[in-house]
């Protein structure tokens, strides 16, 4: 017995080494993005493991440096803020709406509903770009945040995974509800969300993380520098910030780093929801 | 079914109604009629030019190109990411602590822009950086986005990156569901340590393989941000997709009619590929019994 207890202690050891080496190896980059925002400049992209630092790529970031230009990093990092959080609680709000009916709700073409959404969600999205802009252009929603925001309004994932999630709901608390006399709209905020915590966290988090994300839609729907998201700025900046890898390092800290907090942050939830959505 | 229930589903559905409406069929309607004409989204008028652009863009060497390099990209990335996220399911599964933990640590990339991966991966690859000093002191002086191959694998390195931790989520899910007492029937049915992930655990755990698989060669058909930030498509057309070209050619060289062509037969590849992988994937599964 004793034997064994060694011997799989060891194993133990040997497996935890292994995950921590795979893991070390997958996150390095990241690591490599953040010591280089801080590193000297002599030695940006020159060491793996930079050894001296400065603040000096976020000062340069802000002022510009040599270049004489700043550029609204400030300002495109609210722009991402105000975008994502408006488009996601929209995602939200309407995914959860839209769920409840096609899961709850025994209304007339609920099933050929249903079944559109799947294959809208399933559809290369990709024939859309084109004629979506031309839509948003007309409207005059060009260069406005509502252009930014309203197209990414409604997610098809979020009503399918709503769905799915509600119709496991045993309909007895809603007639219960419903015979105490409460309304739809309170079913939905009061029952049916409360008890959907954790699956509310992952698609929150993905959402957020998506939209905050996003490159195609949001390059090509606004104009003006004072519309820029921050990811878009940071993806303009690679050609004119070539010789300043410095400062781009720096703005890539600052784009990923909400994210990753966000993302501590609710952790616990995550993974309960995770369990969910995977089964 | 009553009148109630009517009127109040029909009521929580309408954002989508509406949303559908807007952003799918009128966009799709349009983009059906522009792919006839010759619009280049600026002039006031435009001409029909029957199915000129549709054969425009059949001839086109960098509509070829976005057609072969999402197969391209389908081979280096999809093997890639299985085998990664494979190995990390089997290896956190393994940990009697912290699985949560590490789960989130290898999805860490997943959240992460892809203008920001792009970037670390431009610096890392740079010239003067210590990978290149390192090759170079072996005498190998890659020049990692210059040349064809080695900058579709690059990018098929960066995505496999990206999605490791996704997949390895769900393969993981898969591992938890398979019992324990089927590994110990199997050894007392005589099936040898060595033979258990080939006999056991990859049949049963062939449903969440199948849900990354078909998600992984989905990824292949909506390669953008990654190419855009880091060859543009290039050298030549050797890592141009069909969003980039799509992007190409409706924003910068403002042809929305031709664009919307290439779109449309975007969309058909897109399909057309979806179906039959989907159809292997199954009829794979069934021919070995896995469902």
């Amino acid at each position: 017995m004793v034997g064994s207890n060694k011997r799989s202690g060891a194993r133990r050891a040997v497996r935890y080494s292994l995950a921590l080496a795979l893991l070390l190896v997958m996150v390095y980059p990241y690591l490599y993005m953040v010591l280089s925002s801080f590193a000297d400049w002599t030695q940006i992209d020159k060491k793996l493991f930079p050894t001296s630092f400065t603040l000096k790529s976020y000062e340069w970031l802000f002022s510009g440096g040599e270049t004489g230009v700043t550029r609204p990093w400030l300002n495109a990092f609210m722009n991402s803020i105000i975008v994502s959080v408006a488009s996601t609680a929209l995602m939200m709000l309407f995914g959860i709406m839209v769920a409840y009916a096609l899961s709850k709700l025994n209304f007339f073409g609920r099933k050929a509903m249903n079944n559109f959404v799947l294959f809208h969600m399933f559809f290369p999205a990709i024939i859309l770009l084109v004629p979506t802009f031309l839509v948003i252009q007309r409207v005059g929603l060009y260069d406005t945040y509502l252009g930014l925001i309203i197209p990414k309004a409604v997610s098809l994932w979020a009503i399918f995974m709503y769905t799915n999630f509600f119709k496991a709901v045993p309909s007895v608390f809603i007639e219960a509800a419903k015979l105490d006399g409460a309304s739809d709209l309170k079913i939905m905020f009061r029952i049916m969300l409360p008890m959907s915590k954790s699956i509310t966290t992952v698609i929150f988090l993905f959402l957020l993380m998506e939209r905050w994300t996003e490159l195609l839609w949001d390059m090509i729907a606004v104009k003006s520098d004072s519309m820029l998201t921050l990811n878009v700025l940071l993806s303009q900046m690679f050609g004119p910030y070539g010789s300043y890898p410095g400062p781009l390092y720096a703005a890539s800290t600052i784009l990923t780093l909400p994210i990753i907090v966000m993302f501590l942050i609710f952790s616990k939830k995550f993974q309960e929801g995770m369990q969910f959505s995977l089964k | 079914m009553d009148q109630r229930n009517n009127k109040l589903g029909w009521m929580f559905a309408s954002p989508y109604l509406i949303y559908s409406l807007i952003f799918f069929f009128v966009p799709l309607l349009w983009s059906l009629f522009l792919s006839f004409t010759n619009w280049d989204l600026i002039a006031p008028t435009f001409n029909f030019v029957g199915i000129s652009n549709f054969l425009d863009a059949l001839q086109s060497p960098a509509v070829h190109a976005a057609f072969w390099n999402t197969y391209k990209f389908m081979m280096i990335f999809v093997p890639l990411v299985t085998v990664m996220a494979i190995g990390v399911a089997v290896v956190v599964h393994g940990l009697p602590r912290f699985k949560g933990l590490f789960l989130i640590g290898f999805f860490l990339p997943y959240l992460s822009s892809g203008v920001v991966s792009a970037l670390i991966v431009k610096g890392l690859l740079s010239y003067t950086s210590p990978v290149n000093e390192f090759l170079r002191g072996i005498g190998m002086d890659i020049n990692w986005l210059g040349s064809p191959f080695s900058a579709l694998f690059v990018v098929g390195l960066i995505l496999a990156w990206k999605f490791t931790g996704y997949y390895a989520l769900i393969i993981t899910s898969g591992l938890e569901s398979i019992d324990k007492e089927v590994y110990e029937a199997a050894a007392i049915d005589g099936v040898k340590d060595s033979q258990r992930f080939w006999r056991i655990t990859l049949p049963l755990l062939y449903p969440s393989l199948y849900t990354t698989l078909i998600l992984a060669f989905g990824v292949t058909f909506g390669i953008f941000t990654e190419v855009y930030q880091l060859t543009g498509g290039g050298p030549g057309n050797a890592t141009n997709t069909w969003q980039m070209e799509i992007f190409k050619q409706a924003f910068s060289n403002m042809q929305v009619g031709y664009a919307s062509a290439v779109a449309l037969l975007a969309s058909l590849a897109t399909f057309a590929s979806i179906f039959v992988i989907r159809k292997i994937l199954e009829i794979w599964g069934k021919r070995n019994g896995w469902v």
